[in-house]
């Protein structure tokens, strides 16, 4: 009904706003009175069918339909979705049981490739390449070998020497991986390259 | 007396159709004509002349009295009082001319005049109008006096006789009222029971039709008796011009006030109750708002649709969940056969319902990929979690800084292998996209990490905020 209202509004221009307060149709209300009416009325069945398409996508997707008007829907929804919560929060709670009692620890870790090993089959090497782009920033290539939680060392080590990656990109193959980025100086500006040069290297190395 | 008949405004119709016709009824027809003009005059104005009224009321009364033929033994004119009736000798001289009344006529003025005189009538409503009835000897029904143009009949019980051919289909219930209202119990239709159970059913659409009919201000007598038009408060509600507030039905008498758009000031009279309806309706898109993650404009497409999106996540985070937990369980049983086998040699590996691929333990799905998306956003802040099988695809824009080293420290505690970052400074934002993949054994899910992402990076941008520089 209310929407009848609001398409009653439309047409007649009430100055009377409706639950929405659709400003918008009030301003048109003494100027080019039927083009004005026209436009709003097809705006407004339009505005409807999208609310309707949408009320009965709702109501195709929840399983329990009691009545079937608008109120119903939003209502069977409501709780449609509360018991779906309900369902997540049980679920992850079974999980989270297993978790702590699981017995996953004895299961061999036989899957992971041994990095080390892999970038010496590959030939590569650990190696930082550094180039000055202007004044504030540089670009940096690092290889290092990959390890578990060796790429947040590398960012902690960055961030506590004051370099601030702008544009990234990481990759990882044959258990190396590669960093390349543009990073710049948090505290200031970086003009010596080869010190930057030496110090990720030493990061890497401790890595 | 009449002050309590709120909007009754008889007259539209009774203007009109005043003293033509002749009652071809020799009987209370006319008087019923009488009295509704009466009705009308007096309403219009304004309840002054009660006095006169009342004098002439009892005379017009007993004038009826003698006329009914029926089972009205009821001489309770004197219950006729002054509220209904109106004086004039104009009115009398009506008593003649009724007589050149047509049946029709007749009919409808008896039952606006009925009504009116119900309509008037609210306080000694009960207790006049069946004495009226047993008066005119009519049935009660008063919604065809509502259609004055209408070829409606109401049947009157003396004229019982007369072929029901006269009556509409629409109100072909009306028809059956005489024998009903044959019933010593009185004209009233409305009181007797009987009238309710054959009729009950039917009233509401009838009465519907009847209703889109009436000239606005019209009530029926009827709706004051919440048992006809209980069921359908709404409906009913619709037409109800006029108020009766004695009625012991309050609540259809609020929808009475409220709904109807055909009283004089129509606007006015929607609010209370489909004020409630609406104010109930959007308390509920309220709650649907507020049960959805990621709200973002207010209005009621979006609110759907938002909805719509998060019933799909929910369903798509049960089936993840419950297939970790299926993954799990058989994990734990696998490692107990593990275990055990080396004893008892041998092992099912259909006990947990899945069957491995290629024989390899590990690999517990049952051909059906596990696949999971959500999104999340807080206000700084988008996270976008895919997850096929065992890889995670991680997008994340953020507004205020650059954040690879927590992020990088959160997909650490997952347990997830990053294998791929690309990403950086575009405009105000920075913008990642992470591919990762779970470690084996571990049992993360996507609304888990989407959570996670985004306390931990909102928190260090709040920490950061302080300390930035301009």
């Amino acid at each position: 009904m209310e929407y009848v209202g609001s398409a009653l509004d439309g047409l007649f221009i009430t100055k009377e706003g409706n639950s929405r307060g659709r400003v918008g149709r009030r301003r048109y209300s003494n100027d080019d009175g039927t083009e004005y009416k026209s436009k709003n009325l097809h705006a407004e069945r339009r505005r409807r069918q999208k609310l309707s398409d949408r009320l009965l996508a709702l109501r195709a997707l929840v399983p329990i339909i009691t009545n079937m008007n608008k109120a119903t829907i939003i209502e069977d929804a409501i709780s449609y979705i509360e018991e779906l919560q309900n369902n997540v929060k049980v679920l992850q709670g079974h999980l989270y049981e297993m978790e702590a009692s699981s017995e996953e620890g004895t299961l061999p870790r036989s899957e992971e490739i041994d990095p080390a090993e892999e970038m010496r089959k590959s030939g590569i090497q650990a190696e930082v390449e550094v180039t000055q782009i202007n004044g504030n920033k540089l670009w940096i290539k690092i290889i290092f070998e990959k390890t578990r939680g060796g790429f947040t060392r590398l960012m902690e080590a960055m961030t506590a020497f004051g370099f601030e990656l702008i544009d990234t990109s990481v990759t990882t193959s044959k258990g190396a991986m590669l960093v390349s980025s543009c990073v710049k100086g948090i505290h200031g500006e970086i003009n010596e390259v080869q010190r930057a040069k030496e110090l990720l290297l030493q990061i890497i190395n401790g890595i | 007396m009449y002050e309590e008949t709120a909007c009754f405004d008889p007259n539209p119709m009774t203007e009109g159709t005043i003293s033509v016709d002749g009652f071809s009824v020799p009987n209370n027809n006319f008087e019923v004509r009488l009295s509704m003009e009466e009705l009308s005059y007096h309403h219009h104005n304004n309840h002054t002349p009660c006095h006169e009224d009342v004098a002439i009321d009892i005379e017009l009364q007993q004038h009826l009295a003698f006329n009914i033929e029926n089972n009205n033994t009821n001489n309770t004119t004197t219950n006729l009082d002054n509220t209904h009736l109106i004086d004039n000798p104009y009115n009398l001289h009506e008593m003649q001319d009724m007589d050149n009344f047509n049946y029709h006529q007749q009919q409808q003025h008896l039952i606006d005049i009925q009504n009116g005189h119900q309509n008037f009538d609210c306080s000694s409503y009960p207790a006049t109008t069946p004495d009226l009835l047993n008066l005119f000897n009519m049935p009660r029904c008063s919604a065809s006096s509502f259609m004055p143009n209408s070829s409606i009949s109401f049947s009157n019980p003396t004229l019982q006789q007369n072929p029901t051919n006269n009556y509409p289909n629409s109100l072909g219930f009306l028809g059956e009222v005489p024998t009903v209202t044959d019933s010593p119990s009185g004209g009233s239709v409305f009181y007797d029971p009987v009238f309710h159970l054959n009729h009950l059913p039917q009233q509401p659409p009838l009465f519907r039709e009847l209703f889109q009919s009436l000239p606005h201000g019209y009530t029926l007598p009827g709706s004051r008796n919440g048992s006809l038009f209980g069921t359908n408060g709404v409906v009913v509600d619709d037409r109800e011009g006029c108020v009766y507030q004695e009625d012991g039905d309050v609540r259809q008498f609020e929808n009475v006030l409220e709904f109807t758009g055909k009283t004089r000031d129509g606007e006015t009279k929607h609010f209370a109750t489909e004020r409630h309806r609406r104010q109930h309706l959007n308390k509920k898109y309220d709650a649907l708002r507020s049960l959805v993650p990621n709200p973002t404009k207010a209005d009621r497409a979006s609110v759907v649709g938002d909805a719509i999106e998060y019933i799909k996540e929910l369903l798509r985070t049960v089936n993840e969940l419950k297939l970790l937990v299926e993954k799990k369980r058989c994990g734990r049983e696998r490692s107990k056969r593990h275990k055990t086998e080396s004893e008892y040699g041998s092992g099912d590996l259909e006990s947990c319902g899945m069957k491995p691929l290629g024989g390899d333990p590990d690999q517990s799905y049952n051909g059906s990929l596990r696949s999971s998306w959500l999104q999340r956003k807080s206000k700084d802040t988008e996270v976008d979690v895919r997850i096929i099988d065992d890889e995670v695809t991680i997008k994340l824009v953020q507004r205020k800084s650059s954040c690879l080293l927590s992020v990088s420290k959160v997909l650490d505690d997952l347990q997830l292998d990053l294998h791929h970052v690309a990403g950086g400074h575009i405009g105000d934002f920075y913008s990642f996209l992470f591919n990762t993949k779970i470690y084996e054994g571990s049992s993360v899910y996507a609304s888990a990490i989407a959570n996670k992402l985004i306390e931990v990076v909102d928190r260090q941008c709040a920490a950061i905020q302080p300390t930035s520089s301009y």
